[in-house]
């Protein structure tokens, strides 16, 4: 197995993006204690809109505020009438659920789009390679890693030093303490889920551009992959959340870059089996040293 | 436990009704009928653990493929093995089992392996048990994918004699029904169905958790491979057809019952099979009360998901409210 | 604001936890509800703030309350000290009584209230930049106290604050109660300290399997007879 700094780069832009998906669902999770098995289908749906905007022939910038557009109401949609319902119920129920709603948009999109998918064309100029010292790396990889680092930074300045972000932080630790102190419950799950909601169109661009080929299962690999990742990052925890994100997207980048196909076939289910290795060892998760308690 | 037998009566009429129902109609249309009997039996393999233990699974159809597999390697008929299983390991090459054979070893299979995978599991609850069931569906169909060595790989399992019909499908049906209604009224069943309404009660008066939702689990799996294996004799499958789809469709038809009871186990297989099946006929273009339909594919999987979001939002409880339904003889 | 309690009812499930209670405080004043285990004085305060399913009317200034939801409530001017203080340990001092900013309704004045709660408990200026979980018992209930005090409640609930706490300690919560009842709110205090309780209260309500049994004066914290009696009433 020989890795190229390509595989690397790919390495830490599919860290990179699965990152910010940790932290989309790790939001949701934290005010709502719900798993959103459909947060991939958010990043489809952007995807698509990107194909189609390339499709009819719009600039570049306006598709991709077409994405946020469609992103954002469809984010909004799911909480209104998927989970603002469910709140209350078992986890069991809400995964069941999310299930159901994820299942339930790749067959609109693979009604409305066919199995073969879209491609998006306007973004392929930032596919472009760049060269660095001697070493071609594609444009992609380094951006994404920039965008990443600066959404993060700028999630983390919002959390720590804005009253909404006070309030959300409470709300994860203690719903009912922070309600009982005067925090809108509706004010943060709706922050929430607009700032998830801008992460997974954010995302639905890199991917797109790393990928052009839109197809209706575009992200549910993806969702599965980061969700096993925040599993065994530590899923009540924010940091370790979206390391175990950061962790499993570059060793699946680099791995399936740098093993030959007969090896890497198997990778899926060497990752799932530690998944399940770290839910029954570590349950809080790898990377979680807290000292609190928490509901799983 | 047999003063409750006339619980039992509910969902043996109603398979045994879909069967005779079966018979009256065309020989293709048969298909479904049949088709939604295998699925009557997957989704009692379900109930029997989801429905007792109030614990999720969504790993169960990993027995049935595990089943099917099974069942299937040792039926295909020793001359087609090489065409559709280039890779076959040499023992399994010159095996060759008889119909009902097939459907025991299937059947072992499934609880072996759901043994297997419920000593560690079996400790979980709630979101984790969800997504280590979730990464056991993974594995078995990333393995099942690319081994060779045990079955087709991605190829389609097709040479399989075909014995599942209306009477193969039914008795599988009542078996998996007959055995999910002893064990529910079983002392095992009772303890089990305690843990679920108040974990920590039970567990207070000794009940040991783990122990019986391992016991229940491997039931289920057992039930789960029979299943798998009925399906292989009825349709040529490949892995595609034993992963995400068909977990979905009968989790679906668990919730849209009434994941609680038996009753609702097979009342939600047969109303989302109904509502399934006239969609997928619907697709191919049919006529309701004289208005020509011709739906674009994949509007059934929308319909069923749609319900079963709806179900779970409205009525968690399902159409029959996790109860059971006494049918009573009058006396003359 | 006056706090006016009538025909209070709450039912869990099978257990009638509080039947027809009625009582009011006025501002300025302290009143006790005291009562063994189970009698429904937590209850009681979960009904009022909202965390409890209950009937009857419960009203701040002729505005009922009964019914609404929690961060409602707060709004609304009552603010409530939980049992087990339940203060968010991960995050700092400080960031635990910016929480309790939520329920302010003036917009001015942040910095006086925040003074203020820093002079009543001088301990909670110096750790402000520590996590509250590394705080002693004694510390956290004054910072859950403080947390409450930052809203300006015109209605301050507290449910056994002096719960696993040492004797000095309880002195220091019963003094804060003393100075916040001079500022003219209204103070409803759930106590298992019966003696204390009923001496430091203008009036103390005995509740037994839900309802009010019998009401107390100062004058009858130092008879023990007394006291003894209407717990096992």
């Amino acid at each position: 197995m020989t890795v190229t700094w390509q595989n690397l780069a790919d390495g830490l832009a599919l860290g990179a993006i699965y990152a910010l998906m940790a932290v989309g669902i790790g939001l949701v999770f934290g005010v709502l204690r719900l798993v959103n098995f459909a947060y991939g289908q958010l990043v489809m749906a952007g995807a698509f809109a990107l194909a189609l905007a390339s499709q009819w022939g719009w600039p570049l910038w306006t598709g991709i505020v077409l994405c946020f557009a469609v992103v954002l109401t469809l984010s909004m949609l799911m909480d209104r009438l998927v989970f603002r319902p469910l709140r209350g119920q078992s986890p069991a129920v809400m995964l069941v659920a999310t299930f159901a709603v994820a299942f339930l948009l790749e067959n609109v999109a693979l009604l409305w789009f066919g199995s073969l998918g879209k491609i998006a064309t306007s973004v392929t100029s930032l596919n472009r390679p760049w060269t660095l010292s001697g070493v071609e790396i594609r444009k992609i990889s380094i951006v994404a890693v920039i965008v990443a680092a600066v959404c993060l930074l700028l999630l983390n300045q919002l959390l720590t030093r804005t009253e909404i972000g006070l309030h959300m932080r409470a709300s994860s630790l203690d719903s009912v303490t922070a309600r009982m102190l005067g925090v809108r419950a509706d004010r943060v799950i709706g922050v929430a889920v607009l700032i998830s909601g801008a992460l997974a169109a954010i995302v639905a661009v890199m991917l797109t551009v790393q990928t052009p080929l839109v197809t209706p299962d575009f992200a549910l690999r993806d969702t599965i992959v980061v969700l096993a990742g925040v599993v065994v990052g530590g899923l009540n925890r924010p940091i370790p959340a979206t390391l175990g994100g950061f962790v499993i997207g570059f060793a699946t980048g680099v791995l399936g870059g740098a093993l030959p196909t007969n090896q890497s076939q198997y990778l899926p289910a060497l990752v799932f089996a530690a998944v399940i290795l770290v839910l029954l060892v570590r349950p809080r998760g790898l990377f979680d040293f807290s000292r609190t308690v928490e509901r799983v | 436990m047999f003063r409750r037998v006339d619980e039992l009566g509910a969902p043996a009429l109603l398979v045994i009704a879909t069967a005779l129902l079966g018979t009256l109609v065309s020989v293709s249309t048969q298909t479904y009928f049949t088709d939604t009997l295998v699925k009557i039996s997957i989704v009692v393999a379900l109930y029997v653990f989801i429905g007792n233990s109030g614990v999720l699974s969504f790993g169960h159809v990993s027995f049935v493929a595990l089943g099917a597999w099974t069942a299937g390697v040792l039926s295909v008929p020793a001359g087609e093995k090489p065409a559709i299983m280039p890779g076959l390991a040499h023992f399994l090459l010159h095996r060759h089992v008889g119909n009902v054979a097939s459907l025991a070893l299937a059947a072992l299979a499934g609880g072996v392996a759901a043994l297997v995978v419920g000593i560690p599991l079996m400790r979980l609850s709630g979101l984790a048990a969800g997504i280590a069931t979730f990464a056991v569906l993974e594995i078995t169909y990333n393995v099942l994918q690319y081994e060779d060595r045990i079955g087709p790989g991605l190829n389609t399992f097709s040479s399989v004699p075909e014995t599942t019909g209306l009477r193969q499908g039914a008795l599988g049906a009542l078996v998996c029904v007959v055995v999910a209604f002893v064990y529910g009224r079983s002392r095992y069943g009772r303890l089990l169905r305690a843990t679920r309404e108040d974990d920590a009660a039970a567990r207070a008066v000794g009940v040991s958790v783990y122990r019986q939702r391992l016991v229940a689990f491997t039931l289920s799996g057992l039930l789960a491979g029979l299943a798998g294996g009925l399906y292989v004799h009825l349709l040529a499958l490949n892995v595609d057809s034993v992963y995400l789809d068909l977990t979905f469709i009968t989790l679906a038809m668990l919730v849209v019952g009434g994941s609680s009871s038996l009753l609702g186990a097979v009342v939600g297989a047969l109303a989302v099979s109904a509502i399934d099946s006239w969609l997928s006929v619907a697709e191919n273009g049919t006529s309701l009360f004289g208005w020509h339909l011709d739906l674009p594919s994949g509007t059934a999987e929308i319909v069923v998901g749609v319900l079963m979001a709806v179900v779970l939002i409205l009525k968690p409880s399902g159409l029959t409210g996790g109860r059971e339904l006494r049918l009573r003889w009058r006396s003359a | 604001m006056t706090l006016v309690v009538e025909h209070l009812d709450v039912r869990y499930g099978g257990v009638h936890a509080v039947r027809d209670l009625s009582f009011t405080v006025a501002p300025g004043e302290l009143v006790g509800l005291i009562g063994p285990n189970g009698a429904g004085k937590s209850s009681t305060l979960h009904a009022i703030m909202g965390l409890a399913p209950g009937t009857g009317s419960v009203r701040v200034d002729e505005r009922e309350l009964l019914g609404r939801r929690p961060e409602e409530v707060a709004r609304s001017g009552v603010a409530l000290v939980p049992e087990g203080r339940r203060i968010f340990a991960e995050l700092s001092v400080e960031e635990n009584l910016r929480l309790g900013l939520a329920a302010r309704r003036a917009h001015a004045g942040v910095k006086q209230v925040f003074d203020g709660v820093y002079e009543q408990f001088p301990v909670l200026h110096e750790f402000r930049a520590r996590q509250a979980g590394l705080l002693s018992g004694g510390q956290q209930q004054q910072l859950a106290i403080g947390r409450a005090l930052v809203a300006e409640p015109e209605v301050l609930l507290l449910d056994e604050p002096s719960l696993g706490l040492a004797p000095s300690v309880v002195d220091v919560v019963f003094a804060a109660l003393e100075a916040i009842k001079e500022r003219g709110i209204a103070v409803l205090l759930v106590e298992q300290r019966a003696q204390r309780t009923v001496a430091a209260s203008d009036r103390s309500h005995v509740l037994g399997g839900g309802e009010l049994r019998l009401t107390l004066g100062p004058q009858d914290a130092g008879d023990t007879e007394k006291l003894v009696g209407a717990y096992l009433s």
